[in-house]
């Protein structure tokens, strides 16, 4: 999913043709223009597939312990070497991708969708409703995003649920506040007048003429926000208010253990943070030339 | 444009005061309340007379609009109350933890200034060449690598280069200067790496906007030494938007430090804020809230004047 979302966007300059073609030659032109933003994409579904066949490809089960070969170093039998109990650490950044991708891809998607909604419904009716609803934002802003997420996750209690609620929330007012400016140019246009003219309900309006002239934006906020969603899941993970063991996930790899044995197993220190960066580095560079492509003034995000 | 000031500065009370509001009644909302936690723990049920007798302590059980009219009051002689947790005063639980993560927030900031303004200049001045690329893969890094990351592993390169760690407990700098800096600085480059990323991109991205402009075109055509125009002409005006990323950034460090602040076993404000939550220490959670929240409006206002002062061009009304 991940990949076919420029093409859409990157068509609307090239020649219309067969369906099919013009898939193919988007992601051509995507990819000769803008060559980092491709490896970004392949790294991305290369994760993907990592996280999908993660029982055919991890060599070993990643929550089970095994006493005989604690803290074992980088070997044939262990190619990433092993944890505190024996976990392989290969097969628990295996596993680990998959919690990674589901909190990312939920929360982003999540937190962009109704950030979009909000900006869009706030630009639309004005008034009173859109200075209420802005206040209220700036409140949500004036907090950092951790920050935000920590209080939300120790109000909630932590399990997947509320940990993907929790990076959610303090989304929803940075995408609101991108989409509403666009909105308000898109709220002048004829087409919109016309709608209302012809009787329209608002949500209609909402739904079917505003959300779709917003989608350049809305698709920047949300690969944005994935990588972003990544790095707060192990932020979180690591402070022990996330993903709970023994489930694999990146920044509970780096938690306790991996610190005080950091100096004689670096290999649990290292490379699930190499994992973190990889994975964030890649999203950061796919949507950064999706930015480009899609839109090169909005730059401040 | 001392009337726009003055009215920016009294602006800033209402703000506050929202906020003050907002964190109040939100706390209350929450279900479940320090009294209860603390009960929580206890096996046999407690019985309801204790908790409402708790209750009555910590004056939870009076209407809710005296007690933040009483807490307004108190804010209005610049006294927080105590700790519902510990029942220590406030402003000493506080102190220490702002001083440290105040200064942790300034050092990081200079970390992050001195490796984005020159980055980004030359990024933008050697556009689309090798220089360019190499920054700008080190700016992306730097947003993808987390700081507890980089942390661990500054931790970890001092222990197997120098066999040295440094320094586990804090120590004010006022006490001891040179203890003090030897266990800052990490956190301050693990921290100071990731923010100048973003400020490195603003940085160029300002820079290439402002090289294509007319009088830089003028510069050049009278013949002014290059070095001039970049330094005189072409980063002057570049700085505004790159110094409002690094005012941004800086209001969010204050408290948004937690992560870094575990990995270095430092004490700051925002493993505070995460326990006083998990307790429901209303008046404290209020007491970090309200901090927090100040020091981003009166950064934000501190902002403003500088645009003033900075560019002329900005009219006031």
């Amino acid at each position: 999913m991940a990949i076919n979302v420029p093409v859409e966007i990157a068509t609307t300059e090239a020649v219309p043709r067969e369906p099919r073609a013009r898939w193919l030659s988007a992601v051509v032109g995507f990819t000769r223009r803008r060559t980092l933003g491709a490896v970004g994409a392949g790294v991305v579904v290369l994760m993907l597939l990592v996280a999908a066949l993660a029982p055919v490809i991890a060599p070993y089960d990643p929550v089970t312990v095994d006493f005989g070969a604690m803290l074992a170093a980088p070997n044939a039998k262990h190619w990433l070497g092993t944890d505190a109990f024996g976990r392989d650490v290969l097969s628990r950044l295996i596993y680990g991708s998959r919690t990674a991708l589901l909190v990312g891809f939920g929360s982003a998607l999540l937190g962009a969708t109704v950030g979009a909604i909000l900006g869009v419904g706030s630009a639309y009716f004005g008034g009173r409703i859109d200075l209420y609803l802005q206040r209220l934002m700036d409140v949500f802003l004036a907090f950092p995003l951790i920050i935000l997420a920590l209080a939300i996750v120790a109000i909630l209690g932590n399990n997947l649920q509320n940990l993907i609620m929790a990076i959610t929330i303090p989304m929803i007012p940075r995408c609101a506040l991108v989409i509403r400016s666009s909105a308000l140019a898109i709220r002048e246009m004829p087409y919109v007048d016309a709608a209302r003219a012809a009787g329209f309900k608002h949500g209609r309006i909402i739904l079917r003429h505003m959300l779709p002239n917003v989608m350049a934006p809305y698709l920047i906020m949300l690969t944005a926000f994935l990588g972003q969603a990544i790095l707060l899941e192990a932020s979180l993970s690591f402070l022990g208010l996330g993903v709970q063991e023994p489930t694999a996930a990146w920044g509970l790899m780096l938690r306790g253990a991996a610190v005080e044995f950091a100096e004689t197993a670096p290999w649990m220190a290292v490379f699930p943070g190499l994992a973190i960066s990889l994975a964030v580095f890649a999203f950061n560079l796919f949507g950064d030339s999706l930015r480009d492509a899609l839109d090169p003034k909005l730059r401040t995000l | 444009m001392w009337r726009y000031f003055l009215k920016r500065f009294l602006l800033m009370f209402p703000t506050l005061i929202g906020v003050a509001a907002l964190i109040f009644f939100l706390m209350r909302v929450v279900p479940g309340d320090i009294v209860e936690l603390r009960f929580a723990g206890e096996s046999s049920a407690a019985s309801k007379e204790n908790l409402a007798q708790e209750r009555s302590r910590f004056g939870l059980d009076r209407p809710l609009w005296k007690q933040f009219a009483e807490w307004m009051w108190g804010l209005a002689r610049l006294d927080f109350g105590k700790s519902m947790w510990t029942g220590a005063s406030i402003t000493d639980e506080i102190k220490l933890r702002f001083a440290l993560s105040l200064q942790l927030a300034v050092m990081a900031t200079i970390v992050a200034v001195l490796l984005a303004i020159p980055l980004g200049v030359i990024s933008a001045i050697k556009q689309d060449t090798w220089v360019d690329y190499v920054v700008r893969i080190f700016s992306i890094a730097g947003i993808a690598t987390p700081s507890f990351w980089l942390g661990i592993l500054l931790i970890l390169g001092l222990l197997i280069v120098f066999k040295w760690l440094p320094p586990m407990v804090y120590t004010p700098f006022w006490v001891n200067p040179w203890q003090n800096l030897a266990q800052l600085i990490w956190p301050a480059l693990a921290v100071g790496y990731r923010y100048s990323a973003v400020a490195t991109r603003m940085t160029r991205s300002a820079m290439l906007e402002v090289l294509r402009e007319d009088y830089i075109r003028t510069a050049r055509a009278k013949g002014l030494v290059e070095n001039l125009i970049l330094s005189r002409h072409a980063l002057k005006n570049a700085m505004l938007p790159v110094l409002t990323v690094i005012c941004l950034e800086f209001a969010f460090l204050m408290g948004g430090l937690v992560v870094t602040e575990q990995v270095f076993n430092l004490n700051g404000l925002g493993l505070l804020f995460v326990q006083s939550v998990a307790h429901r220490d209303y008046t404290l959670t209020q007491a970090l809230v309200l901090l927090v929240a100040a020091v981003f409006i009166v950064v934000n206002f501190l902002m403003d004047l500088m645009y003033a002062w900075l560019d002329p061009r900005i009219h006031y009304r």
